[in-house]
């Protein structure tokens, strides 16, 4: 017998009483208004991304210029004044930013948070959780300008022939932004681990080191990998830090060769921010592309956030 | 090295040495974060605030006076009484937070309430409060939607028309008298209720008197050592009475930590003896750009005239904003989700869509923003009220999910004894449930602003300015705010005397104001966590 059940029992005759009915209401809309708030974002980009595409708008019944999909998602320019909208350099700059602090944030945020559950005192966990929190809480604009001012500068002491604004520095700083959700939500799972399978470790005369590394870590792989996720799709998302750091040239480059990462380059997030400071119209063809990187945006935060909640779900360790 | 690697593997070759390297690689990887953001700070409050263009005397002078002092006092209490320590601590930190809080408060009603306006509706509220109870009183006579009805009928008339009346009278009160009225009042009535709750009912009229005498001397007091009225009314409202009472509080409570006060009163003290001992001496003090007229002038073409008043004004009014329409539905979703939802499928939908709402980017609620308020609802571009609006949605999510935490927190047996008491479930949650879990939310809520403070972007795609040369006075005027302002100057402007200058000193108030936010945060939660 639940206590649920109690309740209902309980509560039953009062439950339909007009000031509990009013207050019940009341508080259901607050909750109802989160699927609001999501429809509208899905409704609003879909239709104004649907105006800026050729093979959509019609339906709509707007006039005037269109892109059609396949020169968005392949075109290698992104110029707005020659009206020449491919997404592939946007795409490329934001994989870079994400790959470039996925080298920074993964190895210091397990690291991290194997320290928080395994080794710290329960004084330095105080210390440090706070102090942690606070790296998150930094405004990204602020990590924007510390990238330019202070972390190019001493770069370039090492490679002069690093650019003003870079996709190295930027990086750097997003990535010592998401050290804190990788290091929280990894230790969540990590403490979330059985004591038991500790001592069954330590039992077999296994190491401190051992135990860490040979079963804390294993048994706590699924919620690892979802904060790896979460932390990347936050990287994509990021949008002040890069907008100062990364410069505002549109090329295409490749993520993978770190000699791309010398120069700046315009991620997704940081175009849609140039677009609204230079001036354009409500309505025009630049308003509508902000909606159709927007959505691409979107649908792939989106896309991570599920399967971070799958694999945190689905290939949990059961104890 | 690599050869004494214990792995499983290994079995049986025990290694010291792998597991010490191992231990320190992962404190260094622990601290390489927080390592880094402290010597960005450093360096950003060096440029800030560029303490070496000071006298050599004057560094001096506050080294004897403030610096030796404040070290030797604190050492000697810190070994002997840490809980004096901790005391002599906490009201230095309440006096700073509290008068820099009292600082943006006395902000609004310099340049955006006139203090007569804000009085007219403090009074319209209390003359609705006092017809609600009036009404709320004939509980068991009248049935409730009779009340309800008539409740809200008070509310709306005397909302709509005392604040009309009040302001077209022909003579009212001084400023002074208005503010001690309208602010002191109600600060005091708080006053009041601590003291009650701790020395019984006789004391609190005392309290609540004195509390009165001492903000209302602020309008005599304040000229006389160069302050207006209004601010002087505020800063004493909202600054040194809480901190007063504070340490009266604690210093009645427990005698043996008044040596906390020794501690504080060297720190005050020996600021204002340093202050005075340099103005006489006559030492240069620091350059800083942080300065008086950083924070009370507008924005400049030149940097070193710049100023950030209007994006203060604009993200005091813009956390206004947020918090009024965040905390309540933020709060309503975190009640019905924890207390009501029964364990269905829109439940569940509710609820991972909430954490997905967490999950997206906060340049696609400026999206959200631009498209909805300004596109389809016709708002104008870059208002208070649509810039509150997009941040309140944004932080939505983070409000629900730490105010669930909180409400997850109260024990069920504390509803199973409030329902065996025969109360409803609203009542349940009125009286039982939301005071328990209050300071858990709060913590929630203010780490959440802090949040949204500090957010840029989506101000960007609502279309706030870039320069703003006025505070904005009212929800539909035009908004900046401080991060806002910060992004403008170090691309629009960018150039070295900005970067040197404007940019440094923005981001170290930001960060002041956010890391202020955040340490009352930490400091709710812990004490939040030792009272349960």
């Amino acid at each position: 017998m639940s206590t649920d059940d109690l309740t209902q029992d309980l509560t039953q005759r009062t439950e339909n009483a007009p000031q509990e009915l009013l207050t019940r209401s009341f508080f259901f809309l607050c909750a109802v208004l989160s699927i609001v708030t999501t429809l509208s974002i899905i409704v609003l980009l879909t239709t104004e991304a649907a105006k800026f595409f050729s093979v959509t708008a019609p339906l709509m019944g707007v006039e005037g210029p269109t892109a059609s999909v396949v020169d968005f998602l392949t075109g290698t320019e992104w110029v707005i004044n020659n009206e020449q909208f491919g997404v592939l350099p946007l795409v490329s700059a934001t994989l870079a930013i994400t790959i470039g602090s996925a080298v920074v944030s993964l190895p210091l945020g397990v690291a991290t948070a194997i320290y928080l559950s395994e080794y710290a005192t329960p004084r330095a966990r105080s210390l440090l959780k706070p102090a942690l929190e606070v790296l998150a809480g930094v405004p990204t604009v602020v990590y924007g300008f510390f990238a330019v001012v202070y972390i190019t500068p001493a770069l370039k002491t090492i490679i002069p022939n690093l650019g003003t604004f870079n996709m190295l520095s930027a990086s750097i700083v997003v990535g010592i932004m998401i050290i804190p959700m990788v290091a929280s939500i990894s230790e969540d799972a990590m403490s979330a681990v059985p004591d038991s399978l500790r001592q069954a470790g330590y039992g077999m005369g296994a190491t401190k080191f051992d135990v860490s590394v040979g079963i804390v870590v294993p048994a706590s792989l699924s919620g690892i990998f979802s904060s790896f996720i979460l932390a990347l799709s936050r990287a994509i998302g990021e949008t002040m830090a890069v907008t100062v750091a990364a410069g505002s040239q549109a090329n295409l480059l490749n993520p993978l060769n770190p000699a791309a990462y010398l120069e700046g380059a315009l991620p997704m997030t940081a175009a849609m921010v140039n677009l609204l400071t230079g001036d354009i119209t409500g309505g025009g063809i630049a308003y509508r592309s902000l909606f159709a990187i927007g959505l691409t945006l979107f649908v792939i935060t989106l896309v991570m956030n599920i399967i971070s909640d799958l694999v945190a779900q689905r290939y949990r360790e059961e104890y | 090295m690599a050869t004494e690697r214990g792995t499983i593997e290994s079995f049986g070759h025990v290694s010291r040495t792998a597991g010490t390297v191992f231990r320190y690689l992962l404190l260094a990887a622990t601290l390489f974060g927080i390592v880094a953001l402290t010597v960005l700070l450093i360096y950003v409050a060096n440029d800030a605030i560029r303490p070496l263009t000071a006298d050599p005397g004057w560094h001096l002078t506050f080294l004897l006076t403030l610096v030796l002092p404040t070290l030797a006092v604190g050492a000697y209490l810190f070994r002997t009484d840490p809980p004096s320590f901790r005391f002599g601590g906490a009201i230095v930190g309440t006096l700073a937070v509290s008068t820099m809080f009292a600082g943006g408060v006395a902000m609004l009603f310099v340049d955006i309430v006139e203090p007569i306006t804000w009085f007219a509706y403090v009074l319209a509220l209390c003359l609705a409060l006092g017809g609600v109870v009036v009404v709320e009183r004939l509980d068991r006579r009248l049935p409730f939607l009779v009340r309800f009805v008539a409740a809200g009928v008070i509310v709306l008339v005397s909302l709509l028309i005392v604040p009309g009346a009040v302001t077209s009278l022909p003579v009212y009160p001084s400023d002074g008298v208005l503010l001690t009225l309208s602010v002191g009042a109600p600060i005091a009535l708080v006053v009041g209720r601590y003291v009650a709750a701790a020395e019984g009912r006789r004391r609190r009229f005392a309290a609540v008197a004195a509390t009165l005498v001492v903000v209302g001397l602020g309008a005599f007091v304040g000229p006389l050592v160069g302050v207006t009225p209004v601010p002087a009314t505020v800063v004493l409202a909202v600054a040194v009475v809480p901190t007063g009472g504070y340490a009266i509080g604690q210093v009645r409570r427990n005698p043996e930590r008044r040596a906390g006060l020794g501690l504080a009163g060297v720190i005050l003290g020996g600021t204002v003896v340093g202050a005075v001992a340099v103005d006489a001496l006559g030492f240069a003090g620091p350059q800083s750009w942080v300065d008086w007229g950083f924070l009370t002038s507008a924005h400049s073409g030149t940097a070193a005239d710049a100023g950030l008043y209007p994006a203060i004004g604009g993200s005091i009014l813009l956390m206004v904003t947020v918090a009024a329409l965040s905390f309540p539905l933020g709060v309503g979703a975190a009640v019905y989700l924890e207390e009501y939802a029964p364990d269905n499928r829109l439940t569940r939908f509710i609820d991972v869509n909430i954490s997905n709402l967490a999950g997206v980017p906060s340049v696609v609620y400026g999206l959200l923003g631009l498209g909805v308020f300004v596109t389809y609802l016709g708002q104008s571009t870059g208002t208070v009220l649509i810039g509150g609006a997009t941040l309140a949605l944004l932080i939505l999510p983070i409000v629900i999910i730490s105010a669930r935490e909180a409400l997850r927190s109260v024990p069920d047996s504390m509803r199973q004894a409030s329902y065996g008491m025969g109360a409803t479930r609203w009542q349940t949650i009125k009286n039982v449930v939301l005071p328990r879990a209050f300071p858990g939310i709060l913590t929630g809520t203010i780490l959440a602003l802090g949040r949204a403070i500090g957010e840029t972007a989506p101000l960007i795609m609502i279309g706030a300015p870039n320069v703003l040369f006025s505070l904005p006075t009212e929800l539909s005027s035009k908004v900046s705010a401080m991060p806002l302002q910060v992004y403008a100057w170090a691309s629009l402007f960018a150039s070295e005397p900005f970067y040197q200058a404007a940019v440094p000193a923005g981001v170290v108030v930001l960060l002041i104001v956010l890391l202020s936010m955040n340490s009352i945060a930490i400091v709710l939660r812990n004490k939040y966590q030792s009272d349960q």
